[in-house]
């Protein structure tokens, strides 16, 4: 990284001279960034950056050398002789700056010291770009042939010898590799095997007992046409393709932040939207039109469209985790990974720091994009009328309003306790002794001196505890027996000293709250992302500071949890009987009205988590070798220009244009990929079996003849995915078995020319949804919030929150993909830590009692009753002899063990249940 | 069905000549190639694995002082600091997250220790007399002065976008020994700041995701989720899995003995006895009294304890997080320094002591440090209420390594008069990456996994091994 590079530059500079503060810095970019920009920022910004007072700027380097109207503002290398420093150090005749008060000479000697070594800056935002930058690279006629940018061909049908096999289109492409391999499709699967498996990968469920047998009844040359009708039309199948669908798109209902997962309440409009999507059969080219510029199409309705921005509204975002230059690239990174691998199954974001090694994208390309996203920002956009919108804002910031004043009551006046009951630490030292030497009780001798016996009691626990401080090392060292006289002068002592550290923090906290104040002011980005953190400060000296705490603040352990009160701190409950009756009243009606508004405060009105355009959409600049500190050229904002054209987008962000690019049928790629999505949920692999790379370094289709009939069958039908499910399940391929065949398998053995359907494990959704759904206890509400997973309900996994900061275990352990970036497919594994699941889960226990409890209702006491109804209801057939005779066994050798239970856990966890042929 | 890919996938030399010398034929070669590869993979994807040369180390303990530890009040002894100690730095401070001020010496004092005399702070007496066994890299470095950038940096070698951590680097690189615990092990009572993805496996199969255990638990059946049953535990547990392995070879029979169908009939088996064999690795009265006391109170003491039974046992990766949150960024008062290596210097002695007597500690590498040192300079922002503590620092700090294959008695790298920046020898955090990954067989460059158009590593295009410190 060029970042990198620098900084060992920076080190091997000559040291300097100790001591000596006007020496040139060893790193004079550094310097601007620690010394000079902070200055420019605090006493210069205001004026003379967008504002341009006097036509200068001083935020960059070249608006320095060009100068506002009385010149150039700066000479690099030749302090003496800049106008800049003329006019700070109040030597020029007219000019004197800043006009609010002169720098300090050490301020002013810092400028010197800057200019001198030649005024470098860290980013000149203000440099005009480079005439020419590198042009866009020509393309070669071998990138330019790559299979993936050539257009969809039009594809007729290939012979084949076996004529009886095919039923559709596809099976003649698939027959005919076969054919030529050598290879013998497999014999269809039976009624039972082909319900479970559509029924899964249609709406990730099992066929219910009943579905089962009128397949099986329904003699009809349509029975499975029907089947896929009946569950296109479910609700259950948007649940289903959504989910698949909010894998790419990186879906999440929190975002990680540091400390804790920040959440997007609203996040499941666009979850919601997605289903809908897909149970609406919305067309294709339109669900990726909204995704990108939903807001800007022409849309009957609020929600028809806009929602699908949540794409790049409920990105990660990293603003508040590092400072906003590298924030933003890498948020960048992100829209630029989902957008291309996404929807175009090309790796764009191989091409932020160089051009991509094996696809014909640039930089370039990557910043033409990038231009287009940073010319947006991040959006909750309301779905209510405004006045509704403008009532709850009001309201709610008058519970925060009141809140705070409420919080500021107690502070102010646990603060004024604070010091009045300090006034009085002699006396209260004076009889905490008295107490400690034996002389009464601390109830007694509060009687009698007049004295609070809770303060008391806290400084006789406070003086017997261990100090950070040396300031009442004394305590220790006198005994009961002490002079009386001598005590108490420590003891006013102390007092005097403590009178003089609460002035000396008042003064502190007086010049503090000015610094901040004037601090606020900064417009630099940096003191935007860390408030404060740039601003000069003064604080007591450490042992004075640990005195103050423990006797006056609620201090806060390192770990957050425990609060420690000092002596004299009140609050809450406490502070109570210490309050006038006057400041109780206050108080008492500010809690009660606070009360009364959070009661009548409605439910926030909904809104979209979405982005829109900038006011002023603007071209970026390339980030050289990636480093968003070192800025090259202009690129003007277009679409990738493999695919030819380059015209450059005028309108707003150019988003609608971008969407316009993206979902046409000129694109060679959005169908293709579309169209191998849907095959790989269908088959367990795409034809092109890495789904989000379409490129060099991915797969090539194993099929591309059919891989393109299909896109173009798939366009043909108005970008139908429902159509798209119809074509591939009616088709002889999709109905074969899953049976083995040797000679196949020598040749084949990763069924990559489809000789057989793929044996395949449920995902975690399809597995806990079955879960449920076999003890008939799935809720299948739809849609709304997430849930939480503590509380264990029993919707669909669909709708369990999706966590960046922590993702669900149960998710995590079945494959579940990081929900931080857009995921091809899944992988899936096999882990004892995921038997674990099978054997101790609360869900599995849970699941095994209900499915019993089921049985025995269903089924009465016959035991071969029972066990051939979990046969119906688990896999859609009755038991063979000896799986019949050894649940038998096992049923007579748990009695007394609950051993319906056991059973059905063993049948939940079985491979039959877990996989699907 | 896709199983995870074996380690030595196409790399990242090899695609490029293929792709930009010979053109399509050789790639399509390399593909089909890397398909069989994968459809050959064993069915257990954590079966060991012979990485590319031999090992030095064969496990990993890392301890991390999450918050980031200061260099020059603990392992980075700075003279210059005491005799400017109030004044400006030279040349004005670098920027790091808030506004610093003057040079603030270090409260406590150094002492040489051991044969080597290299010189330790006050708040770590057990570890300094442990130096000659331990390797203190003074010149560690790394790019951004926030937590969670720095974070990730250390963990998956990259600052912001999700890649994966070196434990799952390790499993998916290694496999583990011992099939009847998690292979990669992450403790800490509580959360470290970004939680989970410092562990994630990323695009790596999920597989190799770190196993978080609280190590604030204290019974040992707790610490692994679905490791015993809520229910009191079925006494016929083991009949059941018999019933199950019989109708399961009924279904496998009729299905020709499928890979993956025969791969869970395996993976049962291993649960059940990771549910008798995992408790008892985290059974902590099963060491004697005194062993405990050696380690000392806390939960961090009882997660080195756990962690050396954790080795000796076979996990590959042991990684403990100090303690909730960041406990070590000091902003406020350097003086909560002394507090925390109270607790963290008899454990970490005590560990290194156990390792060595057992003969593990020739083939543990032992990892310590936080994710950024702190500024020589005093922190004068208004984030804090007293000048006493120091703000994250980058560009220069202190992490040591001992066993494994590392030189011990030894301080590589050095920072600058102050301990600001990394002056001798920078050492970058993918350099300690790159080494790590050295030590335990790998070539950085050639562990790579494919993924997203492009082979991906640990140490992405940086990355050097610093031979000077192998043993």
């Amino acid at each position: 990284m060029a970042k990198r590079h620098l900084f060992f530059l920076a080190c091997l500079l000559p040291t300097f001279s100790p001591g000596v503060s006007t020496a040139s810095p060893a790193d004079p970019v550094e310097f601007y960034k620690s010394t000079v920009r902070p200055l420019l920022a605090e006493r210069c910004y205001t004026c003379h950056t967008d504002a341009r007072m006097a036509g200068l700027r001083v935020d960059g380097r070249e608006a320095l050398l060009k100068g506002g109207q009385s010149g150039p503002a700066i000479v690099p290398g030749r302090a003496d002789e800049s106008l800049l420093i003329r006019a700070v150090s109040h030597t020029h005749k007219s000019l004197k700056m800043p006009p609010d008060g002169r720098l300090s000479d050490e301020q002013i000697e810092s400028l010197k010291t800057w200019i001198t070594d030649g005024a470098h800056f860290d980013i000149d935002s203000t440099a005009a770009p480079p005439e020419t930058g590198p042009s866009d690279p020509v393309w070669t006629a071998e990138q330019r042939e790559f299979w993936a940018f050539q257009p969809i061909r039009t594809v007729t049908v290939p012979a084949v010898r076996n004529r009886a096999w095919p039923s559709l289109a596809i099976d003649y492409f698939v027959l005919a590799k076969l054919e030529e391999k050598g290879m013998q499709p497999a014999p269809p699967a039976d009624k039972r095997t082909l319900l479970r498996r559509v029924t899964y990968d249609l709406i990730g469920l099992p066929p219910s007992p009943e579905d089962y047998e009128a397949f099986s009844n329904e003699e009809s040359p349509e029975a499975f046409e029907k089947v896929v009708e009946r569950l296109l039309d479910s609700p259950l199948y948007g649940e289903r393709w959504g989910r698949h669908w909010l894998d790419v798109a990186r879906y999440a209902e929190e975002d990680a932040m540091g400390l804790g997962p920040d959440p997007f309440p609203n996040s499941f409009r666009y979850r919601d939207w997605v289903v809908a999507a897909f149970n609406q059969d919305m067309p294709y080219d339109l669900f990726v039109k909204a995704q990108i510029a939903g807001d800007l199409l022409e849309d009957e309705s609020e929600t028809k469209l806009k929602p699908g921005l949540g794409l790049l509204g409920l990105g990660p975002w990293y603003y508040k985790i590092v400072e906003p230059p590298k924030a933003r690239a890498d948020e960048l990174h992100d829209r630029i990974d989902v957008l291309s691998r996404g929807f175009l199954g090309l790796t764009v974001a191989c091409a932020r720091c160089h051009d991509h090694k094996y696809d014909p994208i640039s930089t370039r390309d990557y910043y033409a994009l990038g231009g287009v996203l940073t010319s947006t920002e991040y959006k909750e956009y309301p779905l209510a009328k405004p006045d509704v919108v403008a009532a709850y804002d009001k309201h709610k910031q008058k519970i925060d309003d009141l809140e705070k004043a409420a919080a500021q009551l107690l502070e102010d006046e646990a603060k004024t306790l604070g010091f009045r009951l300090a006034k009085e630490s002699a006396r209260y030292l004076f009889a905490a002794w008295r107490v400690a030497s034996g002389r009464g009780t601390a109830e007694a001798i509060a009687r009698q001196e007049n004295l609070d016996k809770e303060t008391l009691e806290r400084w006789g626990v406070y003086l017997n505890s261990p100090k950070e401080h040396f300031y009442l090392d004394w305590w220790n060292e006198i005994g009961p027996d002490a002079d009386l006289a001598k005590v108490r002068l420590y003891a006013e002592r102390f007092q005097a000293f403590v009178d003089d550290l609460v002035q000396e923090q008042k003064e502190i906290e007086e010049h503090n709250r000015r610094v901040i104040e004037e601090h606020k002011k900064s417009t630099d980005p940096y003191d935007l992302f860390c408030v404060g953190c740039n601003a000069v400060t003064k604080a007591l000296e450490r042992d004075k500071y640990m005195l103050w705490t423990e006797l006056f603040e609620a201090k806060m352990e390192t770990n957050g949890k425990d609060k420690k009160r000092g002596v004299l701190f009140y609050s809450d409950e406490s502070i109570e009987r210490f309050l006038l009756d006057k400041t109780k009243a206050d108080l008492e009606e500010k809690r009660s009205e606070l009360e009364s508004l959070k009661k009548s405060l409605p439910e926030r009105y909904p809104f979209l988590h979405i982005i829109a355009d900038k006011k002023e959409p603007q071209d970026m600049r390339r980030h050289v070798r990636g480093d968003p500190y070192s800025l090259g050229e202009v690129v003007p904002r277009r679409f990738l220009s493999i695919f030819g054209d380059k015209e450059r987008f005028q309108q707003g962000s150019g988003r609608l244009r971008l969407a316009g690019q993206i979902a046409s049928a000129e694109n060679p790629l959005t169908a293709r990929v579309l169209v191998n999505r849907v095959w790989h949920h269908h088959f367990g692999h795409g034809l092109v079996r890495s789904p989000g790379n379409f490129g060099q370094v991915g797969d090539r289709p194993s099929h591309p003849e059919l891989l393109d009939y299909l896109a173009g069958r798939f366009i043909d039908s108005g970008w139908s995915v429902k159509q798209l499910h119809r074509e591939i399940l009616l088709s002889s391929t999709y109905r074969m078995s899953s049976k083995h065949s040797e000679p196949n398998f020598q040749v084949d053995p990763e069924n990559r020319w489809l000789w057989r359907a793929n044996r395949r494990r449920l995902d975690v959704e399809a597995l806990r949804d079955s879960m449920l759904f076999v003890t008939a206890e799935l809720d299948v509400t739809a849609g709304g919030p997430a849930f939480e997973w503590e509380d264990g309900p029993k919707r669909r996994t669909l709708y369990g929150t999706v966590s960046r900061y922590r993702l669900e275990r149960l998710l995590a352990l079945f494959d579940f993909p990081d929900p931080a970036a857009t995921a091809d497919l899944r992988e899936v594994t096999n882990t004892p830590l995921q038997r674990l699941f099978f054997l101790n889960s609360e869900l599995i226990t849970d699941r095994s009692r209900a499915l019993a409890a089921r049985l025995a209702k269903e089924a009465g006491d016959d035991p071969e009753a029972r066990i051939r109804r979990a046969y119906r209801i688990l896999f859609g057939r009755s038991p063979g002899a000896e799986e019949l005779q050894l649940a038998q066994g096992f049923l007579a050798e748990m009695n007394g063990q609950q051993p319906w239970r056991q059973l059905a856990q063993v049948l939940l966890s079985s491979n039959e249940f877990v996989f699907v042929d | 069905m896709r199983q995870a890919a074996p380690p030595l996938t196409l790399t990242r030399r090899q695609a490029l000549s293929t792709c930009g010398g010979f053109g399509m034929v050789g790639l399509a070669a390399l593909l089909a190639k890397r398909s069989v590869l994968r459809a050959a993979a064993p069915a257990n994807p954590f079966t060991p694995k012979p990485p590319h040369f031999e090992p030095k180390a064969k496990h990993v303990i890392f301890l991390v002082m999450n918050g980031g530890m200061s260099q020059v009040d603990t392992f980075d002894p700075k003279p210059m600091l005491d005799k400017h100690h109030g004044k400006p730095m030279p040349g004005g401070n670098p920027k790091t997250e808030r506004k610093t001020g003057n040079l603030m010496k270090s409260p406590f004092r150094f002492r040489k220790f051991g044969q080597s005399g290299i010189e330790v702070s006050e708040i770590f007496p057990h570890i300094g007399e442990r130096i000659d066994d331990i390797c203190v890299l003074r010149s560690m470095h790394t790019d951004i002065p926030n937590h969670e950038p720095s974070l990730f940096m250390l963990n998956c070698g990259e600052n912001l976008v999700r890649r994966p951590s070196l434990g799952s680097w390790l499993l998916y690189g290694l496999g583990t020994e011992n099939q009847n615990l998690p292979g990669y092990i992450v403790m800490c009572p509580g959360t470290p700041v970004v939680g989970s993805p410092l562990w994630n496996s990323s695009f790596l199969p999920a597989v190799y995701q770190g196993t978080y255990i609280p190590n604030n638990e204290t019974d040992p059946r707790k610490m692994i989720r679905f490791l015993q049953s809520e229910d009191p535990k079925p006494a016929g547990q083991r009949r059941q899995l018999d019933l199950l392995k019989r109708l399961n070879r009924l279904h496998i029979e009729e299905r020709h003995g499928d890979s993956q169908l025969e791969a869970t009939i395996q993976s049962m088996e291993v649960a059940f006895r990771m549910q008798t064999e995992a408790p008892d690795a985290f059974d902590l009265s099963q060491e004697s009294e005194k062993t405990r006391a050696r380690y000392g109170e806390g939960d961090f003491a009882r997660g080195c304890l756990m962690a050396r039974r954790l080795v000796e046992r076979g996990v590959r990766m042991v990684q403990i997080y100090f303690g909730d949150k960041q406990p070590w960024d000091n902003h406020d008062d350097i003086m909560v320094h002394q507090k925390l290596a109270r607790q963290a210097d008899p454990a970490v002695a005590a560990l290194l002591d156990d390792l060595k007597s057992r003969g593990l500690l020739d083939e543990t590498l032992i990892i310590f440090g936080g994710e950024f040192g702190r500024t020589p300079a005093v922190e004068v922002s208004s984030r804090v209420k007293v000048q006493n503590g120091r703000d994250h620092n980058p560009f220069g700090f202190s992490m040591w390594l001992a066993g494994g294959g590392v030189k011990g008695g030894m301080a590589y790298g050095a920072t600058d008069d102050f301990g600001f920046k990394a002056a001798e020898k920078p050492m970058h955090v993918h350099d300690l990456h790159a080494t790590i990954l050295h030590l335990l067989g790998f070539d950085h460059t050639r562990l790579t996994y494919h993924y997203s158009g492009r082979d991906f590593r640990l140490t992405d295009v940086h990355g050097e091994v610093v031979k000077e410190i192998l043993a």
